[in-house]
């Protein structure tokens, strides 16, 4: 399949992807995170691109050209142009703060492989290593949607759940098939699309989008 | 008859289209009703055609229709059709009333059609990434209707469901893609790795353990979607919120949609997992019965209570797909259908008593059955349905899950099933004998809403009445034969 040094350095881009999301965690203000999510975005898209080149699987490229054009710029973009016009900048309130969430995410890496270690071994080059890391990832993007008030935020929490769901179809069977991946991927910018529509509705019509001003729905 | 699924499809989204190409608010309404007949007219042929001659595909495999497809496309059909011609009624009347500009309608109609388009993929497709994108695309086409209004509560509503359907259904795309993970093992990286009609033949092959993290990931992802108890709490919200055909809709059929998602998963992991997935649908089905239940007796809103009433009627379904004899599976996909028909017959008679008193709260309304003479009949009969009272429809599907129950030795889940059932009765006997008597608010016409909405009513309390007492047997064919799709190799 490929070669260790290979492997080596689709591991440490692995590994990258990991660091990327504790350096969103670690951000209290909004654009150097939604840049964070850019980079490891992009990120994702070289790493889909190597396991193309060393694998054979030409196919991938294709996603990694989509996920570099949708994610690396495309929904960034949406998302700054979003926070420009609805004049927010800084995520002040958290209800932890940032050592505890780094702290808590910590643990959740370490939920994240216990669960995966007894899974059978890929055969792709990714390998287990990876499905730990993808999992990671995705636990830590439930945790900024549970731990951020701000709607903007929880969006970015969703994109960062979905990027590690990207590293784990990668990691294991080097993606979905090619008419899956697309379908997914046109659905996380019609999601954000959505999203950012909804933010601009609820910023009209509640001068603010701290999300804990919306508790009238209570029984 | 190859075609046919290709129409099926083509006409929700010609009609979304249509709807949007006019700022005529007559052509939409006129391109609704038509679409949605035409739409209920060929769901109808395709379920006669998979009963008759077994399942259809088309486009290669990509899109497949089986019993259990056919009984998702005559529910999401007939529903959608009563719902269109209710729609009619109930925007007017809400556009009469400001409650939005009348421009903003034609929004109404497209997006009404493309999330009826979206459910109808959902069942259709053989792939299970394509569904899992289906499923994604519901939850996108139906945000902007449950936040139609653009109120505060509105827009709160719209925004979880948004994000809390969206989180779940991220884990069920872990799911998908393990099971994805654990067939190209079995196959190699073939294509057809993620295609239902490959995947059920190979069932028994794949990995266990994989399987096992995989169906519960579904069932947490699809589950939430699917308002299973304790991951339903933006449903009371999203369901209150929306405007009440689009309500009915959420209830009625889209819940399914997301249950379907778990069904097809079930029967693939079940050849190796042995009855893991069983005993998880069970539990989760009884958590979801006992939390309506007090939600139930103190609602102060009466979409809400409705709302609660789809989580326990879930609960149901997936009990019943739990305790998994063929006699259970038929009671349980049988509740599927009859749940669907009174639950839309009961949020229409919520519309209409939301129109004529302008309120949702229960203790403000007196004297339906004065004020509206053929709403408030229907609001009693509906009740008696929903709640499981003969001789109406829903009394049968729950009465037969109550049978396989006992005989299949399941003494605790459906004891608890029953005593649930009674508390549910009891909340809403005491919310709608409330509502249904008494002297209406001096100087209110006793006068109908809309003959839009009375005619959707009555197309439905058909169904409610008639099953209640009689099943043809087509209708049993289908649900015999969905049956044998879940519980295929055991």
């Amino acid at each position: 399949m490929t070669t260790p040094l290979q492997t080596d350095i689709l591991t440490g881009l692995t590994a990258l992807v990991l660091i990327m999301t504790f350096i969103m965690v670690s951000h209290k203000s909004l654009t150097p995170t939604i840049r964070t999510y850019a980079y490891q975005s992009i990120l994702l898209s070289i790493l889909a691109f190597l396991v193309g080149l060393f694998t054979g699987e030409h196919q991938i490229w294709i996603i990694a050209v989509v996920t570099l054009v949708l994610k690396g710029f495309a929904i960034p973009k949406l998302l700054n142009y979003i926070i420009d016009r609805l004049k927010i900048r800084r995520e002040r309130e958290s209800p932890l703060g940032i050592p505890t969430s780094l702290l808590a995410c910590g643990l959740l890496v370490l939920l994240a492989y216990a669960a995966t270690s007894r899974l059978p071994q890929a055969e792709t080059s990714l390998g287990r290593a990876s499905l730990g890391v993808s999992l990671s990832v995705v636990l830590i993007g439930v945790f900024i949607m549970a731990t951020r008030r701000k709607a903007v935020t929880q969006t970015i929490g969703l994109l960062v759940m979905e990027n590690g769901m990207f590293l784990a179809a990668l990691s294991l069977t080097y993606g979905m098939p090619l008419i899956v991946e697309l379908g997914v991927a046109f659905d996380v910018l019609v999601a954000a699309i959505v999203l950012g529509i909804l933010l601009f509705n609820i910023n009209q019509t509640f001068d603010t989008i701290d999300t804990r001003q919306m508790e009238r729905l209570a029984e | 008859m190859t075609d046919i699924l290709y129409y099926l499809l083509a006409a929700p989204a010609l009609t979304a289209i249509a709807a949007g190409l006019t700022k005529s608010q007559r052509f939409q309404e006129m391109a609704n009703l038509v679409g949605a007949s035409v739409t209920l007219v060929l769901g109808a042929i395709v379920t006669y055609a998979v009963v008759t001659t077994g399942p259809q595909s088309a486009a290669g495999s990509f899109l497949y229709a089986d019993a259990l497809s056919a009984l998702l496309i005559l529910v999401v059909s007939l529903i959608g059709f009563a719902c269109a011609m209710y729609s009619i009624g109930y925007m007017r009347h809400e556009v009469h009333e400001d409650h939005f500009p009348a421009a903003r309608l034609r929004l109404y109609y497209v997006l009404f059609h493309a999330f009826v388009f979206t459910m109808l993929l959902v069942a259709v497709s053989n792939n299970l990434g394509i569904m899992w994108i289906s499923i994604e695309g519901t939850t996108l086409a139906s945000a902007f209707l449950v936040g139609f209004y653009r109120q505060e509560t509105s827009l709160e509503a719209a925004w979880k469901y948004l994000i809390i359907g969206s989180v779940g259904i991220t884990l069920a795309l872990f799911g998908t893609i393990l099971v994805y993970f654990s067939a190209v093992h079995v196959l190699g990286p073939a294509s057809g790795a993620l295609e239902w009609t490959t995947l059920i033949q190979i069932a028994g092959q794949l990995d266990p353990l994989v399987l096992k993290i995989a169906f519960v990931f579904v069932l947490i992802g699809y589950g939430t979607k699917a308002g299973l108890a304790p991951m339903h709490t933006w449903l009371p919200d999203a369901h209150s919120q929306a405007p009440t055909p689009v309500s009915a809709m959420l209830s009625a059929v889209l819940l399914n949609c997301a249950l379907y998602g778990i069904l097809r998963f079930h029967a693939i992991v079940s050849p190796t997992l042995g009855s893991f997935s069983n005993t998880l649908l069970i539990l989760f089905g009884l958590v979801s019965l006992g939390i309506a239940v007090p939600f139930v007796l103190i609602a102060k809103d009466y979409k809400r209570l409705l709302a609660y009433s789809s989580v326990e009627h879930v609960g149901i379904i997936a009990l019943a797909i739990g305790i998994g004899t063929p006699l259970a599976l038929f009671g349980g996909l049988l509740h599927i259908f009859n749940h669907a028909i009174a639950k839309s017959l009961m949020f229409f008679v919520a519309g209409n008593l939301n129109a004529k008193y302008g309120t949702r709260r229960i203790d403000a309304i007196r004297g339906a059955l004065l004020a509206l003479p053929a709403t408030g009949i229907i609001l009693l009969a509906g009740f008696l349905a929903i709640t499981g009272s003969p001789p109406f429809s829903v009394f049968v599907s729950e009465f037969t899950i109550l049978n396989a129950g006992f005989a299949s030795g399941h003494y605790v889940a459906v004891t608890l099933y029953l005593l649930f059932l009674l508390l549910i009765f009891a909340g809403f006997l005491m919310s709608m004998s409330r509502m249904a008597f008494g002297k209406p608010p001096e100087g209110m016409p006793r006068r109908e809403v809309s003959p839009w909405n009375t005619a959707a009513m009555v197309f439905l309390l058909a169904f409610v009445v008639v099953m209640g007492v009689y099943l043809p047997a087509f209708f049993v064919d289908l649900l015999h034969q969905a049956g044998a799709v879940i519980a295929v190799v055991k």
